[in-house]
């Protein structure tokens, strides 16, 4: 019988740019903000290239973080980090608008679960108003109570963020993408960066394919930002990988609770968040571990039994629910806490690194901040008229199996449509890894992990390789 | 909103041979739905023989035992609509998606066949990486019965289920070696003959009591699993590996729409008569508990048939549930309720959750009534008889496992 790889069941993504051509931005890096910068930069004017390693965007720390759009009323006072939340959160809710993303205003609860944490709320809600964010009040267990009924009655009382949202952080840097290419922008995917050279006009990046020539580079390389950034010369920063693992409930669970709950944070992580997700389940994580390999992200059955315990705990309805996946996460963070942004004028070569938790929400103020960072007038395109489309995967809106004409519905659990996987695989920007069809579509994500799916989605890939 | 007298949903061998049985009734307006290209359920995808003895006395095997329903089916003129997903219930309507756009129906009576699917690696917790090479059996037995295509050559089974020799089985067929089947406990959860079997006709390993404690590998490929037993850990290297058995109830929808959800069974509540606390809906085969062979489930079916007609002709019959607990060490049993109305030899039937010499005890009102010795295995299957002590409307049944 005839093997099918399972790992390759795409084929690489070309190029369709010459050697000749000089860039004058070379992003690396497509995780979310790379997408955010590529998008900014291309409808600015500014000829970009998008470079990176996988086949795909979305492939490094991006693919898994808890989906919540916050409003920077934990983050550090007066930072790079808080402005870029507040503008990103801002410049969201404009693209959203126009683009129709899904968007579910869930708020957040900051829940305390001791005395002595209780104590902290206060200077909590402090730090949030001098942040700028108004919208914050302490509530007491009471009324948490009747805000959330399913949860602990351990619970001391709760501040109450009622900016902090719920987005799809898959369907949205796509979305960044697909604006940027029809800006004008290139991608040039399967392209390793390997080193550099900057000839006092240009770079010439070489990669694992071709060598690509651009004025300015911007470092967004993530996990390998600080490998990436030592081409430039010098070294600046150091690259601490931080695993968080994640458990997903099944969608049986979804109901249980209302908000985002959140934990009083402690000085190393904002801790175990318990919330709903855009597609309809809980998602509880990260654990937040420190760690050398930039690769390495296997789950563990303790963790993950912690994990579990500690959400029973906080949440004892949702024992008797299935647990749908399990997954671990990379976080960049660096040897400081704060976002690792810099610009090297002699060299034309601009650092976005350390982007370790909020890179989602503050992926377009960062874009925002590296164009005025760069400080270069290019010539604005026309706007485009022709609308991008993007696919809605989300429970916030009519999914296509709730249209007609879809074909049939290949994967039951997450009720993904022929269609769906079909216009997943197509165009430029279609998938380009397993990974990749599966942030497009949740195909083979739900409850029954590809036991009905699996075998017909593998075909469907086969077929529309060849 | 379409109408219809009855509607079964799921065309497997439970949904299917309901809905056989009805018309042999004469009952005339009956629809099947299922969300498949094709009816016949999970035997469409179990290419080994071993199906049919007793429906059709004739070693069928699963795609043919399936076509041979299916075919019995069509004969009677019986609808099945495929490619129509169930997603919503509530309200007693059914809504369906279908790519003609949503689809509504009210049926008088409604049977739920849902089936069940196989425990995924995520729900297991275990540790590793992640790979697409890490599946079920049922993904395996897709790839090789529908697809023609193998994942992977040299593979490790996690289980020792009858669906864990199946596995074995289909994949010597198809060319792909077994490194080995692990099992975490001291024994096998099924027939200890399949042992020696694997091990010297097949020159399988079988690895009893040993933990997969970790899938390793690089960038998605799958180099090998850690298996430990008393803390020494052992590398097997493999290229994939087929999670096997642990079957649960295909039951999501029903636990979301009905407010009284037997968690214990992972399934709603039914009686004798597989009525659900609904009663115009009704549950049979293998989502009242994980997999039993298809024949049970053949067999469901065709009594669930006359209890159907029961109700169809008594409308006015008002089920007298008796609701039935059963402890943590039970690892299913069904029926759930007591239904007072219909006489019964049977309380209920049960599996426990681990090989058990010990007693099954019965209390009505936490008073014991009734106990029973048993020696069983994982796969035992164990009848509890309904005997002549008195229960009334109100009471609560009990069942405990004592060791």
């Amino acid at each position: 019988m005839k093997q099918i790889d399972l790992n390759s069941l795409f084929s690489k993504k070309t190029v369709d740019f010459n050697d000749n051509e000089v860039f004058d931005i070379a992003v690396i890096g497509a995780g979310v903000v790379g997408c955010g910068i590529f998008k900014e930069f291309c409808e600015n004017g500014a000829k970009t290239v998008l470079v990176e390693k996988a086949n795909d965007i979305l492939e490094g720390a991006s693919k898994g973080n808890s989906a919540i759009l916050h409003t920077g009323f934990d983050a550090p006072p007066n930072s790079l980090e808080l402005d870029c939340i507040k503008k990103g959160y801002e410049e969201y809710l404009k693209i959203k608008k126009k683009l129709d993303l899904p968007f579910l205003n869930t708020k957040a609860l900051v829940v305390a679960w001791s005395d002595e944490q209780e104590e902290k709320l206060e200077a909590i809600l402090n730090k949030g108003l001098n942040n700028g964010v108004k919208e914050l009040e302490i509530i007491s267990n009471k009324e948490l109570a009747l805000k959330e009924p399913n949860l602990s009655k351990n619970a001391k009382a709760a501040i109450v963020v009622h900016g902090e949202s719920l987005i799809d952080p898959w369907s949205t840097p796509l979305a960044y993408v697909k604006l940027g290419l029809q800006a004008g922008g290139k991608l040039a995917f399967s392209h390793e960066v390997k080193d550099g050279h900057f000839n006092g006009e240009y770079w010439e990046i070489k990669t694992s394919q071709k060598t690509i020539k651009a004025k300015t580079v911007i470092n967004a390389a993530g996990l390998y930002g600080d490998i990436v950034d030592s081409i430039k010369g010098s070294k600046d920063f150091k690259i601490i990988p931080r695993k968080g693992q994640f458990i997903i409930f099944d969608k049986t669970a979804y109901n249980l609770i209302n908000s985002i709950i959140l934990p009083v944070p402690t000085k190393i992580t904002k801790g175990v968040v318990i919330t709903k997700t855009a597609f309809g389940n809980i998602l509880v994580g990260p654990t937040a571990e420190d760690q050398e390999s930039r690769t390495d992200s296997v789950t563990k059955k303790e963790m993950l039994k912690t994990l579990q315990d500690k959400a029973y705990d906080l949440l004892p309805a949702l024992k008797g629910h299935n647990i749908t996946a399990t997954f671990a996460g990379l976080r960049p963070a660096s040897d400081e806490s704060h976002y690792r942004v810099m610009i090297n004028d002699e060299k034309n070569w601009i650092t976005v690194g350390g982007i370790r938790s909020t890179g989602l929400t503050s992926s377009l103020g960062l874009a925002k901040h590296v164009y005025e960072l760069n400080d270069k007038k290019y010539t604005k395109p026309k706007k485009a008229k022709e609308p991008i489309e993007i696919q809605n995967i989300t429970e916030f809106q009519t999914r296509d199996y709730e249209t007609s004409d879809y074909g049939k519905i290949i994967c039951h659990c997450e009720c993904v449509t022929q269609r769906e996987i079909q216009n997943a695989l197509k165009s430029e920007i279609g998938a380009g890894t397993v990974g990749g069809l599966k942030r497009r579509t949740r195909v083979t994500m739900g409850r029954c992990q590809g036991f009905n799916c699996q075998a017909s989605v593998a075909q469907i890939c086969e077929e529309s390789k060849s | 909103m379409n109408k219809v007298q009855i509607a079964i949903i799921g065309a497997g061998p439970a949904g299917l041979s309901t809905a056989i049985e009805l018309s042999n009734m004469g009952y005339d307006d009956i629809v099947v739905f299922d969300r498949e290209d094709e009816a016949g359920g999970t035997p469409r995808h179990c290419g080994h023989l071993g199906f049919g003895i007793f429906e059709f006395y004739r070693l069928l095997s699963g795609p043919d035992y399936a076509k041979k329903l299916t075919k019995i089916a069509a004969d009677r003129n019986i609808t099945i609509n495929l490619k129509h997903t169930l997603v919503d219930i509530s309200k007693d309507i059914l809504t369906f998606s279908t790519t003609d756009g949503l689809v509504k129906y009210s049926a008088k009576r409604t049977v739920l066949a849902l089936g069940a699917r196989e425990t995924p690696r995520s729900a297991r917790l275990v540790s590793g990486i992640r790979s697409p090479n890490i599946m079920t059996t049922g993904a395996l037995q897709r790839f090789i019965y529908l697809h023609n295509t193998i994942p992977f050559k040299n593979p490790v089974i996690v289980g020792s289920e009858v669906v864990s020799f199946s596995a074995l089985m289909s994949s010597r067929k198809a060319g792909i070696n077994i490194a080995a089947i692990i099992e975490e406990d001291k024994e096998l959860n099924s027939f200890s003959i399949l042992k020696s079997f694997s091990e010297t006709i097949l020159q399988t390993p079988v690895k009893l009591g040993y933990e997969i404690s970790s899938i390793n590998g690089d960038d998605k490929e799958v180099k090998s699993v850690t298996i430990s037993k008393d803390g020494i850990d052992e590398t097997i290297e493999c290229d994939g590996v087929i999670f096997s058995g642990d079957f649960t109830p295909e039951s999501a929808l029903l636990q979301e729409n009905f407010k009284d959800f037997n968690f214990a069974n992972n399934s709603v509540f039914i009686s004798q008569a597989f009525q659900t606390t609904n009663k115009n809906f009704f549950a049979v085969g293998n989502v009242l508990r994980g997999a039993l062979t298809a024949f049970k489930c053949f067999f469901e079916g065709k009594r669930l048939a006359k209890f159907i007609d029961d109700s169809l002709k008594q409308e006015k019959l008002k089920p007298q549930h008796v609701k039935i607990e059963a402890d943590e060490n039970i690892q299913w049993y069904y029926p759930s309720l007591l239904d007072l109305n219909y006489p019964s030899k049977i309380l209920t039937n049960l599996r426990v959750n681990k090989k058990t010499t010990g007693r099954i005890i019965v209390s009505v009102n936490d008073i014991d009534v009734y106990e029973k010795q048993i020696d069983a295995k994982t796969y035992t299957n164990i009848k509890i008889p309904r005997e002549a002590y008195p229960v009334s409307k109100n009471d609560t049944i009990k069942i405990r496992l004592e060791s």
